[in-house]
């Protein structure tokens, strides 16, 4: 089963932390990275540059109006996405619950469509 | 070249009430489009998610819940990954993504983010 982890991005909560827990972050990101890799399970995975360098684009009319920032209405941002194929649900919240990402912001774990 | 994500924002409700032979029709588009964007080499990944019922949020202090996220009436419903020369040219593929004419979907465009 496929699952999307999709990680959201509580503003500012990666700069607050101190130079020894972004640190720990770090390391903690790249053993995580680590385990996936070594699990063979990720299918994609990137994370995204900062929300005031995206372009939203609709289409009225048949006529594109693109607008500068992010489209969601919410104070979090979308921060990355990583797809990962393992067994089943349960795997993929194991790793969702260790996976540094949730500590800067709510992580939500999604089926992708077949 | 340079990677950007078009992010997908999906309004399940508007999907819903346009019934099925419109549904087919956008979701026929998809195919095409994703075979387009295959055929041009641009493509590095995409997925589309299933509804925003099947989602569990991971919380900071570990507590997993039911649902999604993020409580609006339109959703991440998928994303496709590419790689091209310039901003213009992944806004120009956003503005084909099949949704967004029919005013199904809305599609943001963002850079990767680069580790050095």
């Amino acid at each position: 089963m496929k699952y999307a982890l999709i990680a959201y991005a509580h503003p500012g909560a990666f700069d607050a932390l101190t130079d020894e827990e972004r640190a720990a972050f770090a390391a903690d990101d790249a053993a995580f990275d680590a385990e996936l890799a070594d699990r063979n399970c990720i299918v994609a995975g990137e994370a995204l540059a900062e929300p005031d360098t995206a372009t939203t684009v609709r289409v009225h009319d048949g006529r594109a109006v693109l607008t500068d920032g992010p489209y969601a209405g919410v104070a979090e941002h979308l921060g990355g996405i990583v797809v990962i194929d393992v067994p089943d649900l349960d795997v993929a919240l194991d790793l969702a619950q260790r996976c540094p990402a949730a500590r800067t912001g709510p992580l939500e774990v999604r089926p992708i469509r077949t | 070249m340079s990677q950007y994500m078009l992010l997908i924002y999906t309004d399940a409700k508007r999907w819903e009430d346009v019934g099925e032979e419109v549904q087919n029709a956008v979701t026929g588009e998809y195919y095409t489009y994703t075979e387009a964007l295959t055929n041009s080499g641009a493509l590095v990944a995409g997925e589309a998610l299933q509804g925003v019922e099947t989602a569990k949020t991971v919380a900071q202090n570990g507590v997993v819940t039911d649902g999604p996220f993020a409580e609006t009436t339109e959703h991440l419903g998928g994303y496709y990954l590419i790689d091209v020369e310039t901003m213009d040219e992944a806004i120009e593929w956003a503005g084909r993504i099949p949704g967004v004419p029919h005013g199904l979907d809305r599609v943001e465009v963002r850079p990767i983010m680069v580790f050095e």
